[in-house]
């Protein structure tokens, strides 16, 4: 094995010794155990390890690992036959320091090392405060009878997009898109992402009801067929618009920021870009793709009006336009004007968002949380008069159906799903997207890789998730005494916050528990 | 007559597929056992329990083998079985008629009249046949080990490498074609 001979050459040696170029590598993080009595030497973990982190030694007729190379994947424990793989932490780390954490004297290591930014993927990991989880719901008591889903009609459907000013037989009717479930699968782009994973995200799109985003990365050619559940982005690079790719989609969205990495561009490093992305994106095989930070037609409101009605002309006002952008301070005026400047869908990507590669610090300290600009978005729309004229989309640390109630009733008509997605599929969150070898197949288009992810498992698990998901936001409507989705949106008094500020509560708009 | 067919664009070269037709084939049918354990008795006629992977690999042959091959070839992997063709050349040219089609149409072996001329593995144009020197008839002989074949797992309805397929990379359907 070719592996063996590369790791051979240092076990034989006796001595590991990390290079001066590497010393982050010198301790490692992990510790994988192998139950020595299970183990049949059967080496499913040595060939699916992509980060050179099992071995096997024919001399010995063992499996051993450089441990320091271990990211806690854990896809070996995954597809182990008999269950003899542990991962566990390697021993104390670092002295106990709540000043100095080990993730904070890695990331020194590693840039003395490289003296690079250091990257990482998936989202911000921090432990900042969650108003998600300060926030409860209200339920029907006495007073006024709770619904049964499961005897009484619960109405889930939702139409995105502008709405007309008044009723009546002359009102103006404006493109929308109808959702089943308020659930929407989040811009991930081709070549971020694999193929695989994408397709299993249309076609669960397609079997539920809903629509997936294809990411800044252009639509492949084979998922044409999935167009009536497509939103395709035009981001900041640019990356394969067309004529066609805009025709091929049921609503077209400007990408103004992402909410791991607001005001800054994205990166996809030319070992990512293989013959199919290089097609779809219509950039060279192999050249970076890099989109820049800011969409370089739009300096202000007018500009971005400009484009927004130049993808109207082009689409012959068939579609409606989203425009997405990061969650920032001040969000409410810029979120007022781009609804003024016609966009029909407003997205809101909270700083939790996910991401394919982000410069960590970026990642992790950039940005504000979804549920308060949520808050204040919907607000100033309201006392604006203008929340009519476009849909709210909330983004970024979306986890749970909880979550999705929660968002309704601060004002969002509908979620994108990004991480949650992933995980269904079979993330771990080990955070290694940036590498673009991903174990699970999801976040790579190496050719030995992706396979790992089918698309027809992936919609599957895809599709079960949405529908756990729209049978828990009915048993929660229903226990709140509504039968809509409608009669919730917005409605704050279905909210209570626990162990809030007054400051806090008045962001979010909402009361303390208990009045 | 239903076949195990690969699909070679699922395949992820993770070898499940010959993990489970070992155990299958096995006579614990567990995989710690299958793999430590039964080996060193086929070989060495060794009644201890407690085994000791080193000998067995002394031994040459450290467990009960596989039925079903894995081939890589770069990025390419596909896992290789017995086609159990309408009219085997195999059983053509089996001279003392230890290999037959049955009733389903399945190619199988009678074990104790194989005597490892391995006229089947020159025969078979699929290569889908290896020597099995676990099992020898004619001791006399060196290097005679019986035919071996896949037998599409009799005492299961989904032969075992299909089940466990993480990618199902391998289907058990009814095809016009082997």
């Amino acid at each position: 094995m070719n592996y063996y001979e590369e790791a051979n050459g240092r076990v034989a040696l006796g001595i590991r010794r990390p290079e001066p170029g590497d010393w982050h590598h010198g301790y490692a993080e992990f510790h994988v155990l192998r139950d020595d009595e299970r183990c049949i030497r059967c080496l499913v973990c040595v060939r699916q390890c992509p980060y050179d982190c099992t071995f096997y030694d024919p001399h010995r007729h063992a499996v051993y690992n450089i441990d320091e190379n271990c990211v806690n994947c854990r896809r070996c424990e995954f597809m182990c036959p008999t269950d003899a793989i542990e991962i566990t932490r390697w021993g104390a780390g670092f002295r106990e320091n709540d000043n100095w954490r080990h993730r904070t004297i890695r990331a020194i290591y590693k840039q003395a090392d490289t003296g690079a930014v250091n990257l990482s993927g998936l989202g911000n990991d921090l432990e900042y405060v969650s108003y998600f989880d300060r926030i409860v719901l209200d339920a029907s008591q006495v007073t006024n009878p709770s619904i049964d889903p499961l005897r009484e009609p619960m109405e889930m459907r939702t139409f995105l997009g502008r709405k007309p000013e008044r009723l009546g037989e002359d009102c103006e009717m404006h493109p929308n898109l109808q959702i089943e479930v308020p659930v929407i699968f989040a811009p991930m782009s081709f070549g971020a992402i694999s193929f695989n994973f994408q397709k299993g995200l249309a076609m669960a799109a397609k079997e539920m009801g809903t629509y997936f985003n294809t990411g800044e990365g252009g639509l492949h050619p084979d998922l044409r067929a999935y167009a009536d559940c497509a939103i395709v982005q035009v981001a900041s690079g640019r990356f394969g618009v067309s004529l066609d790719y805009l025709a091929h989609s049921a609503a077209c969205e400007i990408k103004i920021g992402q909410g791991a990495k607001p005001g800054i561009g994205g990166h996809l490093p030319g070992e990512k870009v293989t013959r199919e992305v290089s097609r779809t994106r219509m950039i060279p095989e192999g050249s970076d793709a890099l989109s820049p930070a800011p969409q370089h037609d739009i300096y202000s409101i007018e500009d971005l009006r400009l484009l927004i009605y130049a993808i109207k002309e082009a689409t012959e006002y068939a579609k409606p336009v989203s425009v997405k952008i990061a969650a920032v301070h001040h969000v409410a005026a810029i979120a007022s004007g781009i609804v003024r400047a016609g966009a029909d869908i407003v997205v809101l990507d909270g700083f939790r968002g996910g991401t394919g590669a982000a410069p960590t610090i970026i990642r992790d300290h950039v940005g504000i949380p979804i549920e308060v600009a949520l808050a204040q978005v919907d607000q100033r729309l309201r006392e604006e008069g203008i929340r009519h004229q476009a849909s709210l989309i909330a983004a970024g640390g979306i986890r749970s159906s909880a979550d999705i109630i929660k968002g309704l009733a601060l004002g969002a008509d509908a979620f994108y799903i990004g991480t949650a997605a992933m995980m269904a599929v079979g993330c771990t969150a080990c955070q290694q997207c940036h590498r673009g070898k991903c174990s699970w197949g999801i976040t790579t288009n190496r050719p030995d890789l992706a396979p790992r992810l089918q698309p027809e498992v992936a919609a599957e698990r895809l599709a079960n998730l949405l529908r756990g998901w729209a049978h828990e936001i009915k048993e929660m409507l229903g226990l709140m005494g509504l039968n809509s989705i409608e009669s919730l949106r917005g409605n704050r008094l279905k909210l209570r916050g626990v162990g809030l500020t007054q400051v806090e509560l008045d962001a979010l708009g909402i009361q303390q528990a208990g009045l | 007559m239903r076949r195990v067919y690969p699909l070679e664009e699922r395949c992820i070269n993770c070898h499940l597929c010959e993990v489970a037709c070992i155990v299958e084939h096995s006579k614990t049918k567990s995989p710690v056992s299958a793999f430590h354990v039964e080996g060193l008795r086929f070989n060495r006629e060794d009644s201890r329990t407690v085994p000791d992977p080193a000998e067995a690999l002394a031994a040459g042959v450290p467990k009960p083998l596989t039925r079903t091959i894995v081939q890589t070839a770069g990025y390419v992997s596909v896992s290789t079985n017995c086609r159990h063709c309408a009219e085997p050349d195999c059983v053509l040219a089996c001279k003392n008629g230890s290999l037959y089609v049955n009733e389903d149409g399945r190619v199988l072996l009678h074990e104790d009249k194989c005597v490892g001329c391995w006229m089947c593995i020159m025969a078979c144009r699929y290569g889908a046949i290896t020597p099995n020197p676990t099992r020898r008839n004619v001791p006399a002989v060196k290097n005679n080990g019986i035919n071996h074949h896949c037998d599409l797992c009799p005492e299961r309805e989904t032969p075992a490498c299909v089940w466990v397929c993480p990618t199902k990379a391998l289907v058990f359907e009814d095809r016009d074609v082997p």
